[in-house]
């Protein structure tokens, strides 16, 4: 783990898989419920038997991703895998370790990553929909002239998910290009000021050096697609929006798996470099006050028992 | 919010153990230990790169990395690293956002109110966490014990022995409180008994006498017994005892590893120290009885009765019965001098070790059911709380009823 | 569990040379010692040599305890004639010319232990002593090889070999 980037997996998910699947290690009772990012919880078990582990997956912003093919993604995803949903789950792998599919380590290391991506790619459906409907409607403005295609609204339509309770991405395909708005917010006046610092060296940064990055626009005002999106209008005053626009180079094939998953991560590596720089700077305070300590413990009078005996 | 588990972070000197609240087991258990790069080519205005846990040990080897260990003796001495490491656990090994989250931290008994103060200023200003509450080990170790069947009801007055990798501490607790003035420090632990398996290998002249190997045989083979002389007679009747250990080298070549007398005689060093260090000779249960007589003597009864295990070097098989019996033993005699001079019968007193099944990380399965119950957030301080309060609030925590 | 004493410093009517305890033996080696069909001297030395061996502090409380600490400290020198890991015949040979070869007793002063043990008063009272130990020494040397080569008649066995190297309250009987 880099100090960088946060990881796209599960770090627990992928060590207790590592252990069964790739070290193939005795076999253990298993039962977790952890936590990760965006009000989104795991629950790890071996509810039959040590060799069954039964993986279940809660989120917060489910409804919203199986209207945009969760389900029928992960499906795909984890053929072979998909049990029964596990109640008060919204989906549900079984792996059993005695009829493993793959048999070389290769394949098995293979799996492990994938089965600690499962929240990943739950949260990866609206994207890789917007993609599939970005290449359409690309394809069908081909065959216009330069300028004169207009996709119909249905197929740009802005898609929301609320994936936590203040905090909304917004993602609208379009023939030229794919939209991800993040509407965020902080509660804490200093990460506001922090926050707002950062968002606007988004911005400036790509003018500078990073002209190839996607475009990345900041405002405090809703962006017209999140109001289309039936945003109701009621800002509160920490609030503010980051636009980033994705523009074909961004999602040829071959990056948009890393595209997904770098704009997921995007918030929680947000606010996880907010606490980074708030901790270097407590450390810098803690060394100036070391150091005035220093300064106040010199400027003591020396010999203070001599002259007080003189007294 | 509320359906986000609470944080469970007991923050040990030699292991740090992470999970959420409700579960048995904590999720991670990682070295306190962080490597941070303070590469003197980048610009003084970016902070230095760091990694904790495992991964720190491993890159401490090479060059750019300095490693450290925040916390000594139980207390955190360094706050730079400590938060640092904090931001680790929490964002890339928890993989949660602090503002979804309370977080139950542990301190040792007598941690000081300023320290107290610290973790509050990071835990609230650097991580804006939901809510905190900050617990004795002591007292979770106690609060763990409720699981076994011999712990009747869910007493709050015990003596608690936790011994770890550096060093293991004898701690009365009376009412949830820890009595403070009869605190005692043993320094034999875990390390002690590995190096001392590390030492007979040697001697025996193995193939294989590595840290790793040693740990090994340590947490695979090793037991208390009740009588040494005997153990040693019993060996020598039955050859099965002896046992094979396949210790793993470099480049996958393994050898044959052969295991003896080690198998009893390094947990022994808890009962006779004199034979590992030169410097250190009360015993265990002398150590223990001297606590509890040491503590006012209406609790003395309540301390004896229920003396409670918690931590690695605890786990092996029969310690419990052995210590039971070996502090029985000092009360009896004691009984019996005090009836022989008062001419009075003494109507006895019960020595009851406590072991259990969560006893490995019994500090951290203590904080977990504490902070799973729904009056945990009452007995929390807020981020609330702490802006209209300051830190000094977290001076005093009231004591969780848990019923 | 503390450092293992004698059970024989309790025995009423102890024969004493100086203040060394001679004990009966259980032998068909001959010499001063009575003879005795129980548990002996020896056999405690055998059993409490591995435990003993881990303390460095031993508080002689009796006599006996004497006999027990020399008995311990000969077989610790016993096994560093092992080293070579003889088979079972030759640590025999080995053995044998150890126990009953020329060896100081108390008094000497190539006795290295003589801050323990009292000198016996010259003569008679000194023969017998050699005479006990040398029959003491050659009936522990054949114990413990029975022990030592127990599972294993080509080399001695590493569980007692491990304690060659141990030194039982930081002495030796080997001539400094």
């Amino acid at each position: 783990m880099s100090q960088e980037l946060l990881e796209y997996h599960n770090v627990l998910l992928k060590s207790i898989f590592t252990e069964a699947i790739v070290d193939q290690q005795e076999p253990v009772k298993i039962d977790q419920v952890v936590s990760d990012f965006d009000n989104v919880m795991f629950h790890i078990s071996t509810p039959e038997s040590k060799t069954k582990i039964l993986l279940s997956i809660v989120l917060k912003s489910w409804p919203d991703l199986e209207k945009y093919g969760a389900k029928e993604l992960l499906k795909a995803e984890y053929e072979g895998f998909v049990t029964e949903t596990e109640v008060g789950y919204n989906f549900s792998l079984l792996v059993d370790l005695e009829n493993l599919p793959c048999s070389t380590l290769e394949d098995r290391t293979l799996l492990v990553d994938k089965l600690s991506l499962l929240k990943r790619n739950a949260m990866a459906a609206p994207f890789e929909l917007a993609f599939q409907q970005f290449d359409e409607m690309s394809k069908e403005a081909q065959q216009f002239e330069i300028g004169s295609y207009t996709p119909t609204d249905a197929q740009t339509e802005v898609m929301a998910i609320k994936y936590r309770d203040e905090e909304t991405i917004y993602i609208q395909p379009n023939w030229d290009r794919v939209t991800i708005i993040f509407s965020t917010g902080f509660k804490d006046e200093t990460d506001q000021v922090l926050g707002k610092v950062f968002l606007q060296e988004f911005v400036d940064a790509r003018r500078r050096a990073l002209q190839n990055a996607p475009q990345v626009m900041f405002s405090k005002e809703p962006p017209l697609e999140v109001q289309r999106a039936g945003f109701n209008g009621q800002l509160r005053p920490d609030q503010s929006f980051i636009t980033f626009v994705l523009f074909p180079q961004h999602i040829i094939p071959q990056r948009r798996e890393r595209a997904i998953s770098h704009i997921q991560t995007f918030r929680d590596y947000f606010h996880f470099h907010i606490k980074s720089s708030k901790a270097f700077v407590h450390s810098r305070m803690r060394h100036r006050t070391g150091e005035f300590l220093k300064v106040l413990n010199r400027a003591k009078p020396e010999n203070l028992e001599k002259s007080t005996r003189k007294i | 919010m509320n359906t986000t588990p609470a944080v469970v972070m007991d923050n040990g000197t030699g292991l740090t153990k992470l999970g959420f609240a409700g579960n048995d087991s904590p999720s991670f258990i990682l070295p306190t230990a962080i490597a941070t790069n303070e590469d003197s080519t980048r610009s003084r205005r970016t902070s230095p790169s760091y990694v904790i846990g495992e991964e720190a040990l491993a890159r401490a080897d090479g060059q750019n990395y300095s490693l450290s260990y925040p916390i000594r003796h139980g207390q955190i001495e360094n706050w730079d690293q400590m938060e640092r490491f904090w931001e680790s656990s929490i964002f890339k090994y928890l993989r949660c956002e602090p503002e979804d989250h309370r977080f139950l931290l542990t301190e040792p008994p007598l941690n000081a109110p300023e320290n107290r103060e610290m973790t509050a200023e990071i835990m609230f200003e650097t991580f804006n966490c939901a809510g905190l509450y900050i617990a004795v080990q002591a007292v979770l170790a106690l609060a763990a014990s409720w699981t076994s069947p011999k712990v009747v009801g869910q007493p709050l007055t015990g003596t608690v022995i936790d011994s770890g990798d550096g060093v293991t501490h004898v701690i009365a607790v009376a009412e949830g409180y820890v009595i403070g003035s009869s605190i005692k420090h043993i320094p034999i632990a875990g390390r002690d008994i590995t190096s001392f398996i590390q030492t007979m290998l040697r001697d025996r002249g193995e193939k294989d006498t590595s840290l790793r190997t040693a740990e090994r045989i340590k947490q695979e083979y090793c037991y208390v017994c009740p009588d040494i002389v005997t153990e040693f007679k019993r060996y020598d009747q039955d050859v099965t005892r002896f046992k094979k250990y396949e210790a793993e080298q470099n480049a996958g070549k393994v050898v044959t590893v052969d295991v003896g007398y080690e198998r009893f005689m390094a947990p022994e060093i808890f009962f006779s120290p004199e034979i590992a260090t030169p410097d250190y000779l009360t015993p265990l249960p002398e150590v223990v009885d001297n606590v509890v007589q040491s503590s006012p003597i209406d609790v003395r009864k309540g301390l004896y009765k229920n003396i409670v295990l918690s931590g690695g070097s605890t786990m092996f098989k029969d310690f419990g019965r052995r210590l039971q019996r070996d502090v029985k033993h000092l009360v009896d005699q004691r009984l019996r001098q005090y009836e022989q001079q008062a001419g009075v019968k003494s109507s006895g007193v019960e020595v009851q070790v406590v072991s259990h099944k969560r006893q490995r990380s019994a500090v951290w399965f203590g904080g977990s059911l504490m902070a799973q119950t729904p009056e945990f957030k009452n007995y929390c301080y807020s981020k609330q709380d702490y802006d209209e309060y300051g830190p000094g609030i977290v001076r005093q925590f009231s004591l969780m009823n848990v019923g | 569990m503390p450092v293992q004493h004698s059970v024989f410093n309790d025995f009423p009517d102890v024969r004493l040379i100086g203040n060394f305890a001679v004990l009966p033996l259980r032998t068909k080696y001959r010499g001063p010692a009575y003879q005795t069909s129980e548990y002996d001297i020896v056999d405690e030395v055998v059993d409490l040599f591995r435990v003993n061996s881990f303390f460095r502090n031993f508080e002689i409380k009796g006599a006996a305890d004497r006999t027990l600490v020399y008995g311990i400290l000969f077989v610790n020198e016993c096994l560093n004639n092992l080293r070579q890991s003889p088979n079972h015949h030759q640590a025999q040979k080995t053995l044998n010319v150890l126990a009953s070869d020329d060896f100081a007793i108390p008094g000497e002063p190539a006795f290295p232990l003589n801050g323990i043990y009292l000198a016996p008063a010259a003569g008679i009272e000194a023969d017998t002593l050699r005479q006990y130990l040398s029959q003491f020494r050659q009936e522990l040397a054949e114990r413990l090889l029975s022990y030592v080569y127990a599972l294993d008649t080509s080399a001695p066995s590493k569980n007692w070999m491990a304690f060659s190297r141990k030194r039982f309250m930081g002495l030796s009987l080997a001539a400094r």
